[in-house]
This record gives C-alpha cells, structure tokens and sequence, in this order.
C-alpha cells in the first residue's frame, strides 16, 4: 500500500476518535483555561492564581496530598510487594484460590469500600475497636479524630489498592526465567541474594509501572474522602480532588475551581512527564514496537 | 521404639516443607484480612437492627434475616419518587454503562486502536493517550458540567453518558493497542492477497483476532463506568425529577441519610451495589488482569 493511501485508511478509521479529541479533550481543556484566567464577571484576570498563593485550604489540602499520598503508596506497595513474593514462593494447590481471593477488593466499587471502613472503623459497634479492646486500645474514634482521620482514610485506600500492587508484582515474578534460579543456586548464592541480584533486576518493568499506576489511582482518589470523612473533621482529610469538587460545587466558585484544575494537572503531569523521562515505563505497557512489524 | 521413628519422620518433613506450612499460614491470615470486609458486610446485611448495634459486635450471627434487603429496597424508593420503576437506580446505571462502554469501545475505541498500531504509527500520539488514561475526574469535573449544561443534558441519561465516554475511549484504545500490536502482521498481508479491503481486514480479522481484548474492554469500562461518582455527584445532581441516578449516587446519599441508622439496610444496598462487578470480575479475571494494569500484565 502506498504511503498516501495507508494515511488516508488510518485517518478515516481514526477519526470517531479525532471528533472524540477535539470534543472531549482539546473543548473541555479550552474551558478550563478560559474559566481559571478569568473572573467571575468574565473579565481576562490572574485573580485565581493570586488567590490560590493566599488560600489556606488550598495550601492544607496541598500537605495533606501529600500526606496522603507518601503514606498509601509506602503502605500499598510495601504490603502488596510482600504479598506478591509470599505468594511466589508457595508452590503448594491453594495458590489460585489465594490469588482470586486477593484479587477480590479490586472489583469492590469504591463506595462500598467506604461503606465497609465506616462500619469496621466505628467505635462502639465496630469490630476493630472490640478487637483491639483486648490490647488496651480500645475506645479510639477513628474517623472523628483529626490526627487519625487520615491514617484511617489511608488503611481504607491500603485495602483497595495494595491487590493492585500485588498483581503487577506477581505477574512480573512470573516472567523470571526459571535458568537464572538454577544458574544462582549452581554459583552458591544465598536466597537474599539471588533475590536482589536476580529476581529484582528481572522484575523492573513491574516495579516501575506498579509505581506509576499505584501513585495514580491514589492521587485520583475521590470516592472514599467522600463517604468515609467528606474532608472532615475540620479540614484534616481535604485532598486535592476533594477540594478541586468542594471550590466548584459546594463554594460554586467554577472560575477558581478550574485554577486549583489546573494546578492538579500541572502536578500530574509533572508527575507522568518525569516517569516517561527517566524510566521506560511506556515500553513496559504493553506497546513494545517490533512485534507487529 | 516405633513412635520415636515416626516422631523423626514428622520433623524430617517439617524440616522439608517448614516453608511451605509458614506460607501458608501467613498467605490464609492474609486472605482473611482482604475478605474480612466483604464477610462483615454480607453478615450486616443479614443482622437484625438490635444484633447490628450491640456491643460485643456479632461475628458469627446465629439466626438471619433477610429483611434488610426489603427495607433497603423500600428506603431507596422512598429516596426516589420516581416513575421509572421499582429499581430506577439500577436500571439508570446499567443504560449508562451499557451504552458509553459500547460506543467507547466499538466506534471509538477499536477502530483507532487499529489506526495507530498499522496506520499512523507515531509515539507521541500513543503517549496523548497514556495520558489521557490517567486524567484525575476532578480535573475535568467543572468545565464537563459547564459544557453539559450548555447542551442542556443536565440530569439526563445522555449527559453522564457523554461524559462516562470521555474516561472509557481513551482507556479502552490504549488497551486495543497492546491487543492489536500482538496480531502478526502476516495474518493480515495474506487477507490482503486474498482481496480484502484495510477495512474489511480489520472489521473481519484483526478484530476477531482481538476478542479477548475487546471482552477485557467491554468489562473494565463496564465496571468503571458503574462505580463512578465524582460526575454522577456533579452532572446527575438533582433528585427531583430524578431523569438519570446511578447506584454510587443513591448509595452515597442513603449513606448520608443512615449513616449512624439503618446499617443492615445499607449493608445490604452495599452487596446491591457490587455484586454486578464482583461476579464479572471474579469470572473474568484472567482478562481483566492485562487491562487493570494497562497493558503491563499479559494474563
């Protein structure tokens, strides 16, 4: 086929998705930049971002991010990669019963999570707080505390999304070729060893691309803040996402909103654009060039 | 004499498979955990009001009840004076689902996945749509109200439709492209020397050569599209005429209302709520695995 033609075919089964980019992306980008640099009378102004360097909430919701952020991907990906390699080194019939078993909280809708947590977390009627009773510590309101609202939030996010971690990871120990395990015990290594000189090198695609996409579904959260504390008490779990809603459609501020949007983005981007650049995580998605050639 | 043998026996094995005993242990207490929530919630949903509110908490109830499920159907009726049905919430999120997640994948989706795998190869458009993928809904949330509610579809079925599209299409084509990357090339150069058409081989090879890819597709964008809640809140606000309410919504608002009340009922509204996602999960996990985690699992 001819280099003209093959373009024109492409374009033409492309294009629902070019009416899809321009309609759904480039339209909506467009209005968010035409909201964030204007006021609210529709005059062309900086007011927003001026705004935004003198907004508490905005610099709370910030740390909190933050906060939130560094606690649940810690937490996730240190449970999930621990139970990946448990998992692995099982080799008895169970196995698949564990791994569906793990897999379950992934298809659980978010707020049903939230649900569950705000029954588990509570204090009088609640089975964590009879549970730890027995050890004295009983009688904690979980939720209701400023200082413990947040960690809550972030063992509730630990559930949801540490199988995700586990999932990547145990795919990826999978892969290991089975030569490089006998070619270690051959050379004598010990387990840590082998572990750190063979299993890890072997599993980095996995590695970074459980970072990626586990650092992005936690900053995307909104469903959980929403049931389980609806950025209380007082502002201590107001987030990013969270806030971005409350400017727009509890303070019906949308012109100040699209700012804090477009502060979110910025981050995110950041965020991606450094992954991209330093690490071949796109590679690892499963877009490899050269299979189809 | 003999009893000491088979005491040296046990120890020998346990010396062998002490690992494995270990992993096991740990691996159940695990999975106890993860299913603990699932298990505290099927049991509230079948507790009566005075075994749910009582101290110590009931971890193996003796007797059940079922009349949690009525309550809950009737409390989120009452929620929702509407027309529709007896369950418009349910029938309001599989409509929405259903048809964003097949014009996401079929007329948008697929045919573009195709396109930049064979036609217009190009790695910055493959990124676009990476990037698309990992939007936040928070971002998009004000100016997709505002450009909804210049079309005046506000607290309609089509309004969070077009929106649902606006997260599913791009996940979808990412996830098309990994799928269609695998076919080899040589199955469709020789539909070609057979005649076909570039339109014909894709709609009649490449894309049955993808159906595992499509089912994964159909599924994710099923389930993301029946748990969303952030546009619901914002774009299907009103109750009253309620034109279009999805379960998350109607769940978030008996939450709201019961919160310290009816946990057996909003327990029950909760297994209402999941059990749709869960089974096709559960039954479609092999496939879902690849799409989850965009492309980087090959199940």
């Amino acid at each position: 086929m001819r280099r003209g033609q093959a373009l024109r075919v492409g374009l033409i089964l492309a294009s629902p998705i070019i009416v899809y980019f321009v309609a759904f992306f480039i339209y909506p980008l467009y209005t968010l930049f035409q909201n964030a640099f204007t006021s609210a009378s529709g005059a062309i102004s900086l007011d927003n971002f001026r705004t935004m360097l003198s907004d508490p909430l905005l610099s709370v919701s910030l740390s909190n991010t933050a906060y939130y952020f560094v606690g649940s991907v810690a937490l996730e990906y240190g449970i999930g990669f621990a139970v990946a390699v448990l998992l692995y080194n099982y080799t008895g019939r169970l196995r698949s019963i564990f791994r569906t078993a793990i897999f379950i909280p992934l298809m659980v809708s978010p707020v049903v999570i939230g649900l569950m947590w705000l029954m588990i977390l509570n204090t009088n009627y609640g089975p964590l707080d009879y549970m730890l009773s027995f050890f004295g510590a009983g009688g904690i309101n979980w939720l209701g505390s400023q200082s413990l609202a947040m960690p809550s939030l972030i063992l509730a996010n630990t559930w949801e999304y540490s199988p995700f971690v586990f999932l990547i990871i145990y795919a990826g120990l999978q892969t290991v070729p089975q030569q490089l395990y006998e070619a270690a015990s051959v050379d004598g290594l010990t387990r840590f060893q082998t572990f750190r000189m063979i299993t890890l090198p072997s599993i980095r695609p996995s590695i970074v691309v459980a970072f990626l996409l586990n650092s992005i579904g936690v900053l995307k959260g909104f469903d959980l803040i929403y049931v389980l504390t609806n950025g209380g008490p007082g502002y201590s779990t107001y987030i990013l996402s969270f806030y971005t809603y409350v400017v727009g459609f509890s303070f019906f501020q949308p012109h100040y909103a699209a700012a804090i949007a477009l502060l979110f983005l910025a981050i995110i981007g950041t965020f991606i654009f450094l992954m991209l650049r330093f690490t071949a995580v796109e590679d690892y998605l499963g877009l490899k060039k050269g299979k189809g050639e | 004499m003999k009893g000491l043998k088979v005491l040296k026996g046990e120890i020998g094995w346990l010396k062998k498979n002490g690992l494995q005993v270990l992993l096991v242990v740990v691996l159940t207490l695990v999975c106890a955990v993860y299913l603990f929530p699932i298990y505290w919630t099927v049991v509230t949903s079948l507790k009566t009001n005075s075994e749910v509110f009582s101290r110590p908490p009931i971890f193996f109830p003796s007797s059940f009840t079922l009349s949690n499920f009525y309550t809950s159907a009737d409390v989120f009726r009452a929620v929702s004076q509407t027309a529709v049905g007896s369950v418009p919430w349910m029938i309001d999120s599989t409509i929405i689902a259903v048809v964003a997640t097949l014009v996401s994948t079929f007329l948008i989706a697929a045919p573009a996945a195709y396109a930049l795998v064979r036609y217009i190869r190009s790695s910055w458009l493959a990124r676009l749509i990476l990037f698309m993928t990992m939007i936040p809904e928070a971002v998009f949330v004000v100016p997709f109200f505002i450009i909804v509610a210049k079309i005046s579809l506000l607290n309609t079925w089509w309004g969070l439709i077009l929106v649902y599209i606006s997260f599913s299409a791009p996940f979808s084509t990412w996830l098309l492209m990994g799928f269609f990357n695998d076919v080899p090339k040589s199955v469709e150069e020789a539909a070609q020397i057979d005649g076909l058409s570039p339109y014909q081989i894709f709609y009649r090879i490449s894309l049955r050569l993808v159906t595992p890819g499509i089912i994964a597709a159909l599924i994710l964008s099923f389930i993301s599209c029946w748990n969303e809640l952030l546009y619901a809140l914002v774009i299907t606000y009103s109750p009253f005429p309620a034109g279009a309410q999805t379960v998350p919504l109607f769940l978030t608002s008996f939450i709201i209302v019961e919160k310290s009340f009816a946990w057996g009922g909003l327990a029950a509204a909760g297994i209402f709520t999941m059990l749709p996602t869960l089974i096709m999960g559960i039954y479609a996990q092999r496939y879902l695995a690849r799409g989850l985690t965009l492309g980087s699992v090959k199940g």
